[in-house]
């Protein structure tokens, strides 16, 4: 066999094996990977890189050294995902660097961060003063991550005490101008519903580049033709502007009527739409 | 324009609700988002039944506008 057969052949299984051994290592990032499985990654591109190129070397033992090197960390990764204290060993344990609001200069000394690096490394996260910081750590990855303080964590829904209505979700089912039937199916909805909501948006399916159903039913359509305009939903806004006129409608007979009996009847259901529209009201948005 | 037909209007705005709420209620995915509309559909339909018997009191009261 002339030695550039022998060249290819061995290339093309190194090639399969290698991809079939990153499958199976897993699929953390690159910049996830701790040192160990950094190394055992080069080394085993090295040793593909060598049988590959050369026939000096036996393809067996290629081959074998590949194997130890895919075992090992396999197992070892086993082991980690099973035991916590091996993986504290393995993969190293976060350090605390900031607590109470207070630097641990005995930590950052330990992880070899200097004064500068800690600066830097908040700076990346956006926090230019330290006495902003509640609690940060320094991640086995090297990153550090940190809780600010309340007063200057960002403002969410909860802290205002605001009521958002849930939401799931979206799916998208329609895609360059084709209908996904697996979404559209996991809404609990099909094809004729699809083509309905489109032609009361006056568009046909071919012209729709993308087009998503979110978890109130709502269908959002994006054109390949964008100087067409879509029509915005209204169902909900106009609903909720109905609830209003009832509501002002049933205020207005209440004052208008002399019937003492009705004029109870009216307020009444005046109050009973106003706590409708307040419940309703985040929902509708 | 008399109070009977302007309360005619409300009530049919009010079956016009009811009806967009059980179409929302159907169409939604997320069950606390269902459980909402169909509450607020009931207190609609509460609202509803009071107001029926007003239009008929006061089509009883206005019989010269009856066709």
């Amino acid at each position: 066999m002339p030695e550039w057969t022998t060249i290819l052949l061995r290339s093309f299984s190194l090639v399969i094996v290698l991809f079939f051994i990153t499958k199976w290592l897993g699929k953390k990032q690159i910049s996830q990977l701790s040192i160990f499985e950094y190394i055992s990654g080069i080394v085993l591109g090295g040793i593909v890189a060598i049988h590959s190129s050369t026939t000096e070397y036996p393809f067996m033992y290629g081959l074998l050294a590949m194997l130890v090197w895919f075992i090992i960390p396999f197992i070892v990764e086993l082991i980690s995902l099973k035991s916590k204290s091996f993986r504290n060993f393995t993969q190293g344990k976060s350090t605390v660097v900031i607590q109470n609001g207070k630097i641990m200069e005995d930590n950052l000394k330990k992880e070899g961060y200097s004064s500068d690096d800690l600066l830097e490394n908040l700076r990346e996260k956006n926090i230019f003063k330290v006495a902003d910081v509640e609690f940060a750590v320094i991640e086995p990855s090297g990153s550090i991550s940190v809780l600010p303080k309340r007063e200057n964590q960002p403002l969410t829904a909860k802290d205002i005490g605001l009521k958002l209505a849930p939401t799931k979700e979206p799916e998208t089912v329609i895609m360059d101008g084709k209908v996904l039937l697996e979404p559209l199916a996991n809404l609990s909805l099909n094809t004729n519903w699809l083509e309905t909501e489109l032609e009361k948006q006056n568009v046909s399916i071919e012209n729709v580049f993308l087009g998503q159903v979110d978890s109130n039913g709502q269908l959002t359509i994006d054109l390949y033709d964008d100087k067409i305009t879509v029509p915005v939903p209204t169902q909900k806004p106009l609903l909720l502007a109905t609830m209003k006129k009832v509501q002002a409608d049933l205020e207005l007979f209440a004052l208008q009527t002399n019937n003492s009996q009705s004029k109870e009847m009216y307020q009444r259901n005046s109050k009973k739409m106003q706590t409708a529209i307040e419940r309703i009201q985040p929902f509708l948005k | 324009m008399t109070v009977g037909s302007d309360v005619k209007t409300c009530f049919a705005s009010i079956k016009s609700i009811e009806a967009t709420l059980t179409g929302l209620a159907v169409q939604t995915t997320e069950n606390e988002t269902r459980k909402l509309f169909e509450s607020v559909n009931q207190i609609i339909k509460e609202i509803k039944v009071d107001l029926d018997k007003q239009v008929i009191m006061l089509s009883n009261e206005e019989p010269q506008y009856k066709q």
